[in-house]
């Protein structure tokens, strides 16, 4: 008999959080500082999360646009926690959303940032920015739903910071308004960076319900539930047209199950 | 973040106190505080969310608090606090700090169990208690790694998460954790709620991957697929899943290098657990939930489980089959089984501290299944070490002597292990050989 005292961990599937954090102009000084500072902080939680969590293995990446776009981390590997330390990000420059989803089209491939022996978990991506695109994103976005299979299945949430962000931009992007949040001050966008992360971190872990919807949509929820209320508001601004868009997984079902197509 | 600072005091529904003393933990559902309670230190749950419909969830919890716990080992509600800002909580016992996760012996960095004995002996106790709640007429509906609190050194286990146990077939909105859920859930998209039979699923699930580290359903198919959507999900986990030593068909079986603990540990099982978990996830009860195995067959096996592995003088454990010689894996040395218990259906070890149960003897009443029969002791009698058997049914047992007489032995009084001697109990004749 072997000894039980051998046990070694029960294997995971990785769980991507990925972060697209807009750094042009407008997100200068405070903002951008805030940003850098929730990040600091959540690594830390999450590599804690991580190790305590039987579920998923999680791991980051960070996508910086602006002027084009550049990767914070490891352009061809998702990064472990366990050795991770946050580099500051600096504002400038416009705001190529567009440039950033191609990247993303680019790099969520098995062959660049998705490699691994034992698959992963839907992938979380966050998309935050206080502005309104300054290249055109939206042929760009069709592709990316249209041929990457990851992209079109991730769980994608919007925050929206202050008034000048593109709401409609972001619901469009993340294909789901209700999947996109408003914040109106620094704090808030501090804690909600945090929080955000650490129910995306834990959204495999949760017991479901018979009325859950989506993971985007749960996971903003339970954010919303764990946050001090003020400075941030749920975008209601339900227009049909983004209410739901090409990724309603239903349409998808056939291919989903290709592996070929990951 | 949470919504208390120590100090706060709430109020309990009759009136009492709650002081909270500090923040513990978040859950899916709610934050979970340490406080004081009518002079106690006790556990309050605080909810964020109320599965779908908060006004059944609350009235189920006042009916399971004033129905009051099933068993010892339920951490179970035993206060409502008011209602405040919308939301409200309950208090429960605490967990002490020698009690830790299931989760934590999954990720097995630093808690692991001390025996496998110890891990049986936890798989005996979890069982226990869902056939006591069974019996009582709930159904846990959300049974998962995150229900146990776990003393590796008894093996005792606390079960905590009981707020959504509700009567059988009433559902409080939450219909369970992935990779926990029994196959008509997972398929049934919302549609299909849990049950006492889908709870059994999930059941056999927990006990294999305390003996096993690994998930039952998660082998080579679960590791090649590269991104786990619902839709994949319902292959592995759904109405489709394929036990990871299904004999039939191997597609998902464990992969070695990936999942050592299992690939080890998987030959070393008895036959009758083997079967036991091919059975649990056969196809057939996959599909039906109605051939699923019951609490009181798995107490059945694995209290002969318990009772087959003993303790080599170098420390290693040896899994002892049908009650012979066996040499063990570590240092070479052959266990003598010198005694055993002939029991209807198979032999039995005799060894220090072998323990016999009712369901041991065969079919039982499901609340008598974990009743003690015997006890092995040694004791010392003119200077010797004699191996006895103590009785342990708290009435007299029938004995009959080697000489063919026969002789009523007391509750607690010891029987010395001699070839010959037997016993009757519940009209069945066992004997030590
Ligand atoms: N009675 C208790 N004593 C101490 N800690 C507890 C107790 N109950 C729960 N906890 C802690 O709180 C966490 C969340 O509790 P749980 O009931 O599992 O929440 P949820 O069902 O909302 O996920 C647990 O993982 C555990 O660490
Ligand atoms: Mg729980
Ligand atoms: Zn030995």
């Amino acid at each position: 008999m072997p000894n039980i005292i051998d046990t070694t961990e029960m294997v995971k599937k990785v769980l991507p959080i990925i972060y697209v954090l807009d750094t042009s102009g407008s997100m200068s000084g405070e903002k951008i500082a805030a940003v850098n500072e929730a990040m600091h902080e959540t690594v830390d939680v999450l590599k804690d999360i991580s190790e305590k969590n039987p579920d998923a293995q999680v791991k980051i990446a960070a996508l910086a646009f602006s002027t084009g776009s550049r990767w914070i981390t490891s352009e061809n590997t998702l990064e472990d926690l366990e050795d991770f330390v946050w580099t500051d990000l600096v504002a400038g420059g416009t705001t190529d959303l567009g440039n950033a989803i191609s990247e993303l089209d680019k790099k969520l491939s098995r062959s660049e940032l998705l490699k691994s022996e034992v698959g992963f978990c839907i992938p979380v991506i966050l998309f935050l920015t206080d502005g309104h695109p300054t290249d055109s994103y939206i042929n760009i976005l069709k592709n990316a739903n249209k041929n990457n299979t990851w992209f079109r299945h991730a769980t994608k949430i919007g925050i929206a910071v202050g008034e000048d962000a593109d709401q409609e931009a972001l619901a469009r992007v993340v294909g789901n308004s209700e999947a996109v949040i408003s914040v109106h001050d620094n704090d808030t966008l501090k804690a909600l960076i945090k929080v955000a992360s650490i129910t995306s971190s834990m959204v495999n872990s949760k017991s479901r319900t018979s009325s859950d919807t989506n993971n985007a949509v749960e996971i903003i929820n339970q954010t919303m539930q764990m946050l001090p209320c003020k400075g941030v508001t749920l975008n209601k601004s339900s227009s049909s047209e983004t209410k739901k868009t090409d990724n309603n997984s239903s349409d998808y079902t056939i291919i989903d199950l290709d592996e070929s197509n990951w | 973040m949470t919504e208390f600072k120590p100090g706060d005091i709430l109020k309990s529904i009759d009136g009492n106190n709650i002081k909270i003393i500090r923040f513990l933990a978040s859950g899916g559902q709610g934050d979970v505080y340490e406080v004081e309670y009518k002079g106690e230190r006790k556990a309050l749950k605080w909810y964020r969310t109320f599965g779908t419909n908060k006004k059944k969830f609350y009235e189920n919890l006042k009916n399971n608090i004033s129905n009051g716990s099933p068993d010892k080992n339920f951490l179970w509600p035993e206060a409502l606090t008011t209602t405040i800002n919308n939301s409200f909580g309950y208090v429960m016992k605490l967990r002490p700090k020698e009690y830790h996760e299931l989760s934590e012996f999954i990720i097995a960095r630093g808690v692991k169990f001390p025996s496998f004995k110890a891990a049986i002996e936890v798989c005996l106790k979890i069982t226990s208690a869902f056939r006591i709640l069974h019996n009582k007429g709930y159904s846990n509906q959300d049974l998962n790694d995150g229900n146990f609190f776990i003393n590796p050194d008894t093996g005792d286990v606390l079960i905590c998460d009981n707020d959504n146990v509700a009567p059988n077939n009433t559902n409080m909105g939450i219909i369970g954790k992935p990779r926990y859920m029994a196959p008509e859930i997972v398929s049934g998209h919302n549609k299909v709620l849990p049950n006492t039979q889908s709870d059994r699923f999930s059941l056999a699930i927990i006990l294999f991957i305390i003996l096993c580290n690994n998930h039952p359903l998660e082998g080579k198919r679960w590791v090649s697929i590269p991104c786990m959507t619902p839709a994949f999900a319902e292959q592995i986990y759904g109405n489709n899943a394929l036990f990871i030593y299904d004999e039939n068909d191997r597609s998902n079986a464990p992969v070695d290098r990936l999942q050592p603990n299992v690939a080890l540990r998987w030959k070393y099982m008895p036959d009758y657990i083997k079967d036991a978990f091919k059975k649990s996830f056969s196809r057939e009860a996959i599909l039906n939930p109605s051939k699923r195995l019951r609490e009181t067959d798995w107490l059945k096996v694995l209290t002969r489980f318990e009772s087959e592995i003993v303790k080599c003088d170098c420390g290693n454990e040896i899994f002892i089959h049908d009650a012979s010689d066996t040499k063990c894996e570590k240092c070479g040395r052959i266990y003598n089984v010198k005694h055993k218990l002939k029991l209807p259906e198979y032999s039995l070890t005799i060894a220090r501290g072998t323990w016999l149960y009712r369901c041991q003897l065969g079919s039982c009443n499901d609340t008598e299944a974990l009743n003690p029969i015997l006890h092995s002791v040694y004791v010392i009698s003119n200077g010797k070490k004699v191996l006895c058997l103590k009785n342990e049914m708290g009435k007299e047992l029938k004995a009959i002597t080697t000489s063919g007489q026969v002789r009523m032995v007391k509750p607690n009084e010891l029987v010395p292990v001699l070839t010959g001697i037997k016993f009757i109990v519940f009209d069945k004749e066992i004997k030590i050989i």
